[in-house]
């Protein structure tokens, strides 16, 4: 589709405009080198030079709680009243690895059986890119998963060229909305200084791990035993915070709750981890991943190795949020990096781990998605 | 922690009364702040003793007993013993009676160096005892944790046990709702905080008003076993996570005598 251009100092104009049409939602600025994304209503508030924000754009495609259905069984039969919440939004200013986390939500929740309160709110939801040029800090890991550059899902995508903004058209809502506001098209000069911009963030932009996603996908695989889950298991808190604050992470848990008429009630879903104590636990007790390591492998797994089988693509989106969250300064990156240096040594023979090494208990397929 | 009984059912409403023991009695002002859930509640149980709000006394089987505050001596050992024994279903209610909150600071010190410090030289005519919450004392049915309470779950709690139901008590780090609510983190501000190994439930109200958690809903039943990478990203000294929570759960250490569920 087409390039338009709108000047920077028109951003606000633009901002104003679209807040008329719907809720307008953007980074904006918390303190302490913290950022969320928040309703604005001009440009003021938006945070363009941010990290990402503590919470990822999936909190308006999924919210942390959500009631699902209203329910009564004062009479013969309980009846209950589906309710979805999906007002008209347009987020602004979301960064290439959170459009690939909106990317991979699509994919899990389009599954049958479909997800209506997922998908009505993301067909009402239009997405406003924007592009980094820089590492947001060194937590980020966007270039080992190819999301520095726009892979597609947004409707518009802003690139900064100077003054102004180039923006990439990819759907025709994006495209009735700049026409509708009257954008220029892009001549071939700014289209050029596009291609430039992209070819500064090649040599900006390396592999932070130093092996390919597929690559990765098979080692994770086959360090099930490593010792370096031990390492992270035994300094991890189990606060979640780390899949709480993932793009891709989606386990929620239900529960229904009564009114005090004891006749009413609704269902609620809220957001919870893998890293919770009792998120393996089953009916009769049995807890298949009682050990902090093997849920930490699980989480690592489900990024990096098993949705590489089923959806042909990692669901690390390289944020970084995990990393800067952590409350006990668990890295993302040197996780990964000692998992590829300690597989290196066992193929070069000087590694001596043996599944004995490492106490896990129980099964670890993929228990709750 | 789960707690079970079997359900509260007489033709009439359910007769709950409230008791306080050691403390401030502000988790039993709390139900002042309930606000509008306040009249459902009142349309569904009958409170037959509340000194706070009423004088009347209540001669007969209470179905739910609501005890604030904590165990400090053998008069109110007696009291509480008698009050389970006329009650079906029993709740622990606030940090006090439910892990002995800010009264365990009193098990830090030698007994008799308390006394003479409250009392005086007379000291021996006032018998005392080490601070317990309500569990290590008698059994407990239902548990709410907080100094004060937080008004949603009381409201939760009280709806199970009036259905017999189990309530369970969220046994991960307050961070877990503090993520959702979206907040900065205490320790990106400078600020230590208790939230990575206290019970969430309270949907990491203090942090929401910008203030930390004290740990007042106690300790989650696995802790880092390693508290020192928490705070080592934060250069904290592991002494001062301790101090800051005994202020609330020094009567943990009673925990290891008895069975607590
Ligand atoms: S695993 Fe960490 S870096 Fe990867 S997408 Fe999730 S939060 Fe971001
Ligand atoms: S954020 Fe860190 S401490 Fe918390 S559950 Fe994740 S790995 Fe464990
Ligand atoms: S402010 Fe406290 S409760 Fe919230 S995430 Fe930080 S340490 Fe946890």
């Amino acid at each position: 589709m087409n390039y338009h251009i709108l000047k920077k100092d028109e951003l606000d104009g633009f901002i104003r405009k679209l807040a008329t049409k719907m809720k307008v939602c953007a980074p904006v600025a918390k303190g302490h080198n913290n950022f969320a994304f928040e309703e604005v209503s001009s440009a003021a508030g938006i945070a363009l030079d941010y990290i990402p924000t503590i919470l990822p754009p999936k909190k308006y495609f999924m919210p942390p709680r959500e009631k699902l259905l209203d329910f009564d069984i004062s009479g013969d039969k309980p009846r209950d009243t589906a309710s979805v919440d999906a007002e008209k939004l347009a987020i602004f200013g979301v960064h290439t690895c959170d459009l690939a986390g909106i990317q991979c939500l699509n994919m899990v929740f389009s599954e049958k059986p479909r997800d209506y309160n997922y998908i009505l709110r993301k067909e009402n939801i239009f997405i406003i890119g924007l592009e980094c040029s820089r590492y947001c800090d060194g937590s980020a890991t966007c270039a080992l998963v190819g999301n520095h550059y726009p892979n597609g899902g947004y409707d518009l995508f802003f690139t900064e060229l100077g003054d102004k903004f180039i923006i990439h058209v990819n759907t025709q809502k994006g495209e009735d909305l700049v026409e509708g506001m009257g954008l220029p098209k892009a001549s071939s000069a700014y289209l050029e200084s596009l291609d430039d911009v992209r070819e500064e963030k090649r040599a900006v932009f390396q592999n932070e791990i130093g092996v390919d996603q597929k690559t990765l996908a098979g080692i994770v695989a086959a360090r099930q035993e490593s010792k370096v889950w031990q390492e992270i298991g035994s300094r991890c808190v189990s606060c979640g915070n780390c899949t709480n604050v993932c793009p891709t992470c989606y386990c929620f848990d239900m529960a229904d709750t009564i009114n005090l008429d004891m006749k009413t009630g609704f269902r609620t879903r809220t957001w919870d981890s893998c890293q919770f104590e009792t998120f393996a636990t089953v009916a009769g007790g049995e807890n298949f991943r009682a050990e902090r390591a093997g849920r930490q492998r699980h989480r690592i797994n489900r990024k990096f190795s098993y949705p590489l089988d089923k959806f042909y693509r990692s669901f690390c989106t390289g944020c970084g949020r995990c990393t800067r969250t952590c409350m006990a300064k668990i890295s993302l990156k040197d996780t990964l990096k000692a998992l590829v240096a300690e597989s290196r040594s066992v193929s070069h023979g000087t590694g001596q781990y043996s599944s004995s090494s490492l106490p896990l208990s129980g099964d670890e397929s993929m228990v709750k998605g | 922690m789960k707690t079970e009984k079997e359900p509260v059912k007489t033709a009439a409403k359910p007769k709950v009364a409230f008791f306080d023991f050691a403390c401030c009695e502000g988790c039993q002002l709390q139900v002042a702040n309930i606000g509008e859930s306040l009249l459902d509640i009142l349309g569904a149980v009958d409170v037959v003793e509340f000194r706070e709000v009423m004088s009347e006394k209540y001669d007969k089987d209470y179905d739910v007993a609501i005890i604030e505050g904590s165990i400090t001596d053998h008069h109110a050992e007696e009291r509480l013993k008698k009050i389970r024994a006329r009650s079906k279903v029993l709740i622990a209610y606030g940090a006090c009676a439910a892990i002995g909150g800010v009264n365990g600071m009193k098990n830090s010190f030698d007994l008799d160096e308390i006394r003479q410090s409250v009392y005086g030289k007379d000291f021996k005519l006032f018998p005392s005892s080490p601070t317990r919450p309500i569990h290590q004392v008698v059994k407990v049915d239902y548990t709410i944790n907080g100094c004060p309470i937080y008004p949603p779950e009381l409201i939760e709690v009280l709806k199970h046990a009036l259905r017999g139901l189990p309530y369970t008590v969220p046994d991960n780090p307050v961070c877990s709702e503090c993520k959702l609510n979206e907040n900065v983190c205490m320790y990106e501000r400078g600020v230590s905080c208790l939230g990575p190994w206290t019970k969430a439930g309270c949907n990491s109200w203090c942090v929401n008003n910008g203030n930390i958690c004290y740990g007042c809903r106690g300790e989650v039943t696995n802790p880092a076993k390693n508290a020192n990478d928490v705070i080592g990203k934060y250069n904290l000294k592991p002494e001062l996570v301790k101090n800051k929570f005994d202020m609330y759960n020094k009567c943990k250490e009673g925990d290891i005598n008895v069975n607590r569920k």
